[in-house]
């Protein structure tokens, strides 16, 4: 459709991959677990926020295993809940 | 039925017959723990462990390290890493003696398997393993400082060498313009 392609979000982007990417979430087979808090870490805000997927470019599958691992490290301690 | 014999077993009518569990839990001990102390912890668990028909297969120290947040009014913590086998019980009474002892401030299991086959995983736990489980390991405060130390050394070491290298730099600069 003409009006589709006259959108302003369109051009920039091109087609349909506009999606930015954490240069981690490249990996395909990376291992999102509690253990590894390092890596945890880059999935957080400075406020201790879990940085969505739309941001971070995980797939919703990885997006999943993220906050369960996130949510675990945090009972250990090893994650803030809130950090200012 | 006597419940000597029930031990061990896992109550699931999912599950296979003659199959046990596989369990991680990761407990935080006070930062004063002192060796003997961790050691003593540990051999009261494997104790309760062969009488639950259970099997300690790793167990691991991540040393001391810094909490996030303040857990029972401690600041750091000395992680303990256990993986082990057994039945349904062997969560509940593995949580039960953890929550008795006045060292532990936090604990946390997970189950990593259904239906592991007891016979096919083998200990990995030794002499050795139980030696270096019971090291609380060194202060990450102190090595921070430690490390903030030789950080600021090397830095000013670094300035030094910079100024030094700021005059050939300089030198180099007019060979340059000379060659062009």
């Amino acid at each position: 459709m003409s009006t589709d392609d006259t959108r302003s979000g369109r051009g920039e982007g091109g087609a349909g991959s506009r999606r930015k990417r954490f240069a981690i979430a490249q990996d395909k087979n990376l291992v999102l677990d509690y253990k590894n808090p390092q890596l945890l870490k880059n999935f957080l805000t400075d406020r201790g926020k879990i940085v969505p997927a739309r941001i971070s470019g995980l797939s919703a599958r990885q997006q999943r295993q993220l906050t369960k691992a996130i949510k675990r490290a945090r009972m250990l301690a090893l994650l803030p809940y809130t950090s200012s | 039925m006597a419940e000597t014999a029930a031990k061990g077993v896992v109550h699931s009518v999912a599950s296979k017959q003659g199959t046990q569990r596989e369990y991680e839990s990761v407990t935080i001990l006070r930062p004063a723990t002192s060796k003997p102390e961790i050691q003593t912890l540990i051999e009261r668990m494997q104790g309760m462990f062969t009488d639950f028909g259970a099997r300690l297969i790793k167990i691991d120290s991540w040393g001391t390290r810094i909490l996030a947040f303040p857990v029972r009014r401690e600041r750091k913590g000395i992680y303990l890493y256990w993986r082990y086998l057994g039945g349904s019980d062997i969560v509940a009474e593995f949580e039960r003696l953890m929550g008795l002892s006045d060292k532990v401030i936090r604990f946390y299991t997970v189950k990593i398997d259904d239906d592991v086959d007891p016979e096919a995983r083998p200990s990995e736990v030794t002499e050795e393993l139980l030696e270096a489980a019971s090291d609380p390991g060194p202060d990450p405060e102190e090595l921070a400082r430690q490390a903030a130390e030789e950080a600021a050394r090397r830095a000013a070491e670094e300035a030094a060498n910079r100024r030094d290298d700021d005059y050939g730099y300089d030198d180099d600069d007019d060979d340059d313009d000379e060659e062009s």
